[in-house]
């Protein structure tokens, strides 16, 4: 189901946009260079001793918030959300057993077009790393210890820690829906390893995190001005054959501001399991 | 162009909200996004709120009786956005609507685009 999907929103974004769109299989923008139409961006901005500071909106680069915006405001890449859902949908993982059956099990549902259940619908935080889509969009808060990344959808913040050089013990350790994150600088790049995600917390298909022994591993880097990637590395030797890559692309917007979005206020359409009903 | 561009991007997006995060809250399934209504009726109610929001309208039948359709939109974050507000449609508004209705034929639908009594669309590019 994933890839005609994708493949629909593809074909359905080169239809809105005509002849030329130039996006790669795996939904990443090809083509010219991006150019940038919004001017400068955070950068040069830099928090006191040097280290980029991002603080500010971003949201999906031509993603949900763009697609209503025609074009994506960066040359080459179009609006819409072709760039946005493989990122959100990405390749599934290899997974080692009883992992991969499950998975397995839930494309197979999938693709006989079975709604999942989802916990999202209930209204439950999107938890790392899937909060990392930032649908709506994505604040950015700096401060020399504290990065904290406010996703608009369902309100949720995670805090990388950069004053802390470890985690804490495993029988210290709380499971939590965005988990513990402690960060670092590798030049420009904010590197963070991340632990302690809830074993609920989905991920892919409605599947959760198997258990809490996941790392997830991410490069915060500027490919622009005003577009900034986040690589991530997922890390469980009992769970992936290898680890699960994925990257989500953010585009700087300081037009916007982040806004409050609370699911429970109206939720008046899904049933006890998170699928839609009428 | 930009108008056609939105419909088509937000066709496949409805149809495929289900296996991603693209509604970012539930899947639109119970809505037949390969069938468009346009609908005329009176606004009995609009609902700003999230995670979605909703327009209750009233909709005379082949009969010209009053019928209540329950129309699901995207969020107040996005509409508003697009050029809505929580006052954009009042009680008592005449209104056209295009909707996916639903699949079970139940009177509903997910709202595409919004017309006014003056030929205005609301939010320009829905």
């Amino acid at each position: 189901m994933a890839a005609p999907c994708v493949t629909r929103i593809l074909v359905a974004t080169a239809l809105a946009l005509g002849a030329g769109l130039a996006i790669g299989a795996d939904g990443t923008p090809t083509g010219p260079p991006m150019t940038l139409k919004h001017g400068p961006g955070p950068s040069p901005a830099r928090l006191p001793g040097g280290r980029p500071n991002w603080t500010g909106f971003w949201v999906p680069l031509g993603g949900l918030l763009e697609a209503y915006r025609g074009p994506s405001g960066v040359e080459g890449v179009p609006g819409g959300i072709a760039v946005n859902i493989p990122h959100a949908d990405p390749t599934a993982p290899e997974m080692k057993s009883p992992y991969k059956e499950e998975l397995s099990r839930m494309l197979q549902s999938s693709a006989r077009g079975e709604e999942l259940s989802s916990k999202e619908a209930l209204c439950f935080p999107p938890g790392m790393p899937k909060m990392m889509v930032m649908v709506y969009g994505m604040e950015v808060l700096q401060t020399p210890n504290i990065v904290a990344m406010s996703s608009e959808w369902q309100s949720a913040t995670r805090r990388i820690w950069m004053d802390l050089k470890a985690h804490p013990p495993e029988d210290e350790l709380e499971d939590t829906y965005a988990g513990h994150s402690i960060g670092h600088w590798e030049g420009d790049v904010l590197v963070v390893d991340t632990v302690g995600v809830r074993p609920d917390v989905s991920y892919f298909y409605g599947m959760s995190l198997p258990h809490g022994k996941t790392h997830v591993i991410e490069r915060f880097h500027q490919t622009a001005a005003d577009v900034l990637v986040d690589d991530v590395t997922l890390i469980d030797g009992d769970v992936f054959v290898k680890p699960w890559v994925k990257a989500y692309t953010y585009h700087y917007r300081p037009d916007l501001r982040i806004q409050e979005y609370e699911c429970l206020d109206n939720n008046r359409n899904v049933d006890e399991q998170g699928k839609s009903k009428f | 162009m930009r108008s056609k561009s939105f419909g088509w991007i937000m066709a496949a997006l409805l149809s495929c909200a289900g296996v991603g995060t693209a509604s970012a809250h539930h899947s639109f399934a119970a809505f037949d996004t390969t069938r468009q209504i346009t609908l005329t009726g009176v606004v009995k109610e609009f609902q700003w709120t999230n995670p979605h929001c909703w327009l209750h309208l009233s909709v005379a039948n082949g009969e010209g009786q009053a019928e209540e359709w329950q129309l699901e939109a995207l969020s107040p974050n996005v509409l508003g956005r697009l050029g809505w507000k929580k006052n954009s449609v009042k009680p008592g508004d005449k209104v056209t609507v295009l909707v996916n209705p639903t699949r079970d034929g139940s009177r509903g639908g997910a709202l595409i685009s919004l017309t006014d009594a003056n030929g205005n669309k609301i939010g320009g590019r829905t």
